[in-house]
């Protein structure tokens, strides 16, 4: 069946695919906020002397290389992860998204200097941009999503201006601009609906890449501090326990899939009326 | 009846009790040989270990040996002087040879040198083996030892041991085959310290050291720093039997679990420093095989005394009593590390001081001090990084004990890079790693003394000064570990260096790959394994 | 409209050799802010304030860091990438071997990936919303939601420690037949591909599905042109621009962002040239590798400019 061809069916309806990923980044905000209050154990107390140990009743999700429990350290971990993750992908995507149309919509010089510069910040190593971070400013939560919004904006850009280079070209835009409409009406009525598929499905896997990135970044000491980890750092930690297939490294790994691939399910799965031009 | 007392024991010696072992000696005979002949029960009974050990197996010779490291960069380098990473004390082991050599138990036996004496510690006399040859075909003589050890005073050389080279005021050739040390003070140590990694003998003039020409067991025959070396068996090495394999390939893989798979999957013979916790995979394996040394490495908990929190010595004290040395031992390194008293000298030292008791894990001790400090209650920043190993679940356990007690410590951790330059020694409360170094003198020189360059708790004795002089110039054992013994009491007491354990070292091998020993300067057999293993078919 | 593609050519090139001097300033820039040198960094532990002036005078980097920067920026006006502060070789020389390193991965992972990438773009954009769709939708997110190093690692224990099929590194000494390349390349390439080709996968489709609901291409539909055609003639082409774009972003990951592979199956590229340059403050070879890495992205994304302009016929004027 060639669903795709046939003409949009309007209306707010929204499958149950959609709905259960809507439930599980429900679940996972709930966790994030509320988590602490149910962790069993605090999140550096060493409670088994095994490590890696397996699922049981007291250590439901087993133990970690310290033997520390997994459980709570995954849901003391889901705010790391949930909250910077969100609070750092919107800030890249809506600036990225915004200077992207007014570039095209402007082009000229504008266009090809905004251009220039985000391709000069993305060919800059984001190692490199990290450390001196750490060293510049120190290291909390707030510069941790600043570092990584400065690291995706220039990509969403990107992507987002190409999308509306193309739009720019059509005919309503020209009738558009020939009613003498102000280019704000025409980045956000015009191009904007008409680009927010691709959009939302990077803004997805851009939220993707920075749970996965945060990892990588709390070992250069930014941001999440022990004996707090977000999840991406858990699965890190405690590498050495998938020979074993130990709980510790499976399930913090099933907590990334699950909400990441919740979010992207629920992108794809939007009601028609939001997702394409209504 | 000191430590050296054996420093003139050559292979020849070595094969002497081999073949008294092999005519039917017992570890009992060889052992009563040793003590009448003056020499120290441990001694002796080292000899007699690996005078079995290598009856038990007789190398095979050939094949390609393969290791791999933890640590690799651009700046690797082949000049002893200069070599910090594990990788570079690896590389320069095989190109080069020192004067002595620090074997398994703490044995000083000689390589270059046929003999290294003195009369009173100050004057020294190095007598060098004759004969031996460089990669070049030139024969060693006094002046490149001469040369070798001189850059180190020098700071254009860079030389990471400036510091102990200071105290040798004069180096000169007294004929072709002698050399001449005199001390600025006596130092019954000074054989021991030649045994140093970074006084590899070079050759005379060598200022490019990227072609690795020295009198070691293999030749230079590619090396790109931060990539791989190989090189190839010395043909010409001055000790008999030379290598066991034919060539050498060393590099490093960085990430741990990756080095373990590949010993397991067989693609390197030796992985060097393996995680506690890959043992369990490592032990499973059949055809694989560890090697543990316990050599004085640790990380340590620094307090400077001279700002807050570490001027209050009620703060010190409660931070040593909330160190639960116990559980890191268990919990942390996996049962691969032995509980310290807080002073830097390990069982693995002739000077060790057992009487010296660690201290318990006592939360209600340690809240009291804090209390007494005025500290409880308030917000301590601790500094760890993955810089110093470890440390991180130190600060991280110090830290759930310290919120039982109402005492907030704060974990900072920071990036590895530039640890070493930005916050050890800097932070008021930070982390630090010490390699081992062979004597007590050089420890306490380095780490405790007034003027120490590496004072990590500026730590400032009088006493403790006078005795380290008078200590260095003791020729007698039984008095110099008295004065020891009563220095590292003063350090465990006064300065404000936690030391909750040493730390051990393990190396994964392949079964097949035989000769490798424990060795007193570190893993990977004091990081010279290449010249004694050997590859079974 | 002929000469469009030229003159964009010319004027990037400009452009490119202005977006250079400001990444390589914004680099020197950020060097300087981080804490250390390289004496300091190379002596480690043994970097006592005596020492440290001894060998910073031995090296020659007594003149201020900005004139240093000057005379390399000059030497590379001239060709000459300067000499490392590390080990005193020539730059040139370290990059070169591990630059063809890096380039032989990137290229064998983007005749896999691409291909692949857009066949399923494409195809899962067509057939939107069936059974099809959402299942390689859901494995696409899945895999790419797998941390790298995981993929790397469980790629080695899967099938050099348990099946002994491939070794677990991918640089060594044997690579003397076709097969142990292809071996050796196998598990490095297959993980960039997962990394890469789920960003490729999902832009194609989204970009696709939207040049579908064009009016245009409905009505091309209801005039009854087959699915095929429909797709290659109409909605492709409308499309090709941001596919081209997402596509030049993911492989400009290929050249410094594949550190994590790089480590895992000890493979010397630039990505971990250029980390040990920042650790060792190596300023020559951190602006070398900053250069590489930044003409390589403007390449691609010129193509990618270049190959949307070619494609859209409106965008010609």
């Amino acid at each position: 069946m060639l669903k795709a061809f046939s003409p949009a069916s309007h209306g707010l309806h929204i499958n149950s695919t959609g709905l259960l990923a809507g439930l599980v980044i429900l679940f996972w905000v709930v966790v994030a906020i509320a988590g602490p209050a149910f962790a069993p154990y605090a999140p550096g107390d060493i409670v088994d002397f095994d490590f890696y140990g397996p699922m049981s009743a007291k250590l439901w999700l087993g133990s970690d290389y310290l033997g520390r429990d997994i459980f709570s350290r995954i849901l003391l971990g889901a705010r790391y992860t949930v909250g910077i993750s969100f609070a750092a992908v919107t800030i890249a995507c809506f600036t990225g998204v915004i200077l992207g149309m007014t570039a095209a919509a402007l082009g000229g010089w504008f266009d090809r200097i905004l251009s220039r510069l985000m391709d000069a910040l993305l060919s800059i190593p984001s190692k490199l941009f990290g450390l001196v971070m750490v060293a510049a400013i120190g290291s909390s939560i707030p510069v941790l999503i600043g570092l990584l919004a400065v690291i995706y904006a220039p990509g969403s850009y990107r992507f987002a201006r190409a999308l509306a280079v193309n739009c720019n070209t059509m005919d309503y835009i020209a009738v558009a601009r020939a009613r003498g409409e102000r280019t704000p009406y025409i980045i956000l009525d015009e191009i904007f609906p008409n680009i927010i598929g691709p959009v939302l499905a990077d803004f997805g896997l851009r939220f993707v890449f920075i749970v996965l990135l945060l990892s990588g970044l709390s070992f250069l000491g930014l941001g999440v501090q022990p004996p707090n980890a977000d999840w991406g750092s858990l699965v890190k930690e405690n590498i050495g326990g998938l020979p074993f297939a130990a709980p510790a490294v499976i399930a913090p790994c099933l907590a990334i899939a699950s909400l990441t691939i919740s979010v992207n399910l629920l992108i794809d799965n939007l009601p028609i009326k939001i997702r394409d031009r209504g | 009846m000191s430590k050296y007392d054996i420093t003139n024991w050559t292979s020849a010696d070595d094969a002497q009790v081999e073949e008294a072992i092999r005519r039917g000696a017992s570890r009992r005979d060889v052992l009563r040989l040793f003590l009448a002949g003056g020499a120290s029960l441990a001694a002796g009974s080292s000899v007699f270990t690996r005078a079995t050990a290598a009856l038990a197996a007789s190398p095979v010779k050939g094949g390609h040996f393969k290791a791999a490291g933890w640590s690799s960069s651009t700046s690797d380098t082949l000049d002893p002087a200069k070599a910090s990473l594990s990788t570079d004390y690896v590389r320069c082991c095989a190109l080069y040879n020192r004067l002595t050599f620090l074997a398994d138990g703490g044995k000083l036996q000689m390589e270059l040198a046929e003999a290294v004496d003195s009369s009173d510690a100050k004057t020294w006399t190095v007598k060098l083996k004759s004969g031996v040859t460089f990669h070049d075909g030139k024969t060693l003589t006094a002046d490149d030892v001469v040369y070798s050890l001189k850059r180190h005073l020098d700071k254009e050389t860079g030389s990471k041991v400036n510091s102990v080279a200071k105290q040798m005021e004069e180096i000169k050739a007294i004929d072709l085959l002698t050399v001449q040390i005199t001390l600025e003070a006596p130092n019954a140590d000074l054989p021991t310290i030649l045994a140093m990694h970074h006084f590899m003998i070079v050759q005379d003039g060598t200022i490019d050291f990227s072609k690795g020409i020295g009198t070691g067991a293999f030749k230079l025959e590619n090396f790109e720093p931060g990539v791989r070396s190989l090189m190839n068996r010395n043909e010409n090495y001055f000790k008999p039997g030379g290598p066991n394999v034919d060539s050498f390939e060393y590099f490093a893989i960085s990430d741990e679990i990756a080095r373990v798979n590949a010993v397991i999957s067989g693609d390197i013979h030796v992985g060097a420093s393996v995680k506690p916790q890959s043992m369990r995979l490592l032990e499973s394996q059949t055809g694989v095989d560890l090697v543990k040394s316990t050599s004085g490495n640790y990380t340590n908990l620094n307090m400077r005394k001279d700002m807050a929190p570490g001027e209050k010595a009620d703060f010190i004290e409660g931070v040593k009593y909330l160190l639960n040395r116990e559980l890191i031992q268990k919990s942390v390194m996996r049962g691969l590390a032995e509980i310290a008293n807080d002073q830097p000298i390990s069982p693995s030292n002739a000077y060790h001081n057992k009487d010296l008791k660690p201290r318990d894990f006592d939360p209600e001790k340690a809240k009291h001090h804090f209390e007494k400090a005025g500290l409880l209650g308030q917000s301590i920043p601790v500094v760890a990084s993955e810089a110093a190993n470890a440390s991180v679940e130190m600060a991280t356990l110090l830290q759930q004990a310290g919120s039982d007690i109402g005492m907030n410590f704060d974990v900072q951790r920071v990036p590895s890079d530039g640890y070493w330059s930005n916050y050890w020694l800097k932070a008021p409360v930070h982390f630090g790693n010490i390699n081992p170094r062979p004597t007590p003198d050089i420890l306490f020189s380095l780490l405790y003394a007034a003027t120490a360059p590496w004072n990590e708790s500026r730590y400032e004795s009088e006493k403790f000064d006078t005795m380290l002089l008078e200590a260095r110039g003791e020729l007698d054992f039984e008095k110099r570990k008295a004065i020891y013994d009563e220095m590292q009491v003063m350090i465990s007491e006064e300065a404000g260096t936690a030391i909750p354990v040493y730390l051990s070292n393990v190396d994964a091998k392949q079964s097949k790959v035989k000769g490798l020993e424990p060795n007193p300067l570190g893993g990977q057999m004091g990081y010279a394994m290449a010249e004694y293993v050997w590859i079974e078919a | 409209m002929s000469g469009q593609i030229p003159l964009l050519v010319v004027s990037r090139l400009g452009v490119t050799f202005l977006t250079l001097l400001i990444v390589s300033f914004v680099v020197f820039g950020a060097t300087l802010l981080l804490p250390g040198d390289v004496v300091e960094i190379l002596l480690g532990q043994a970097a006592t304030p005596e020492a440290v002036a001894g060998l910073r005078e031995a090296m020659h980097l007594d003149s201020p860091a900005l004139v240093r920067y000057g005379q390399w920026l000059f030497g590379l006006l001239q060709g000459d990438l300067g000499v490392s502060y590390a080990n005193n070789m020539p730059v040139a020389d370290m990059v070169a071997g591990r630059l063809a390193n890096t380039l032989r991965l990137a290229a064998a992972t983007t005749i896999i990936a691409v291909p692949i990438a857009l066949l399923l773009g494409i195809t899962t954009a067509m057939y939107r919303g069936s059974l099809y769709d959402r299942v390689i939708t859901t494995i696409v997110v899945s895999i790419v939601s797998v941390p790298e190093f995981l993929i790397a690692t469980l790629a080695v224990l899967v099938f050099a420690v348990w099946l002994r099929w491939l070794p677990a590194l991918s640089f060594t000494t044997d690579l003397s037949s076709f097969g142990q390349l292809l071996k050796a390349f196998a598990m490095p390439v297959i993980t960039l591909s997962f990394v890469i080709a789920a960003q490729m996968i999902r832009m194609t489709r989204a970009a696709m599905i939207d040049a579908l609901n064009m009016s245009y291409v409905e009505m091309a539909i209801l005039k009854g042109a087959s699915k095929t055609r429909v797709v290659l003639r109409h909605a492709l082409p409308n499309s090709i621009g941001p596919i081209a774009n997402a596509i030049a972003l993911s492989l400009s990951y290929l050249l410094g962002g594949v550190i994590i592979v790089e480590t895992i199956f000890n493979y010397p590229g630039v990505a971990k040239l250029m980390v040990d340059s920042v650790a060792t403050r190596d300023l020559p070879l951190i602006q070398s590798c900053a250069m590489i890495f930044c003409v390589g992205f403007l390449t691609l994304t010129t193509v990618a400019d270049i190959i949307a302009i070619v494609s859209n016929p409106r965008l010609r004027t």
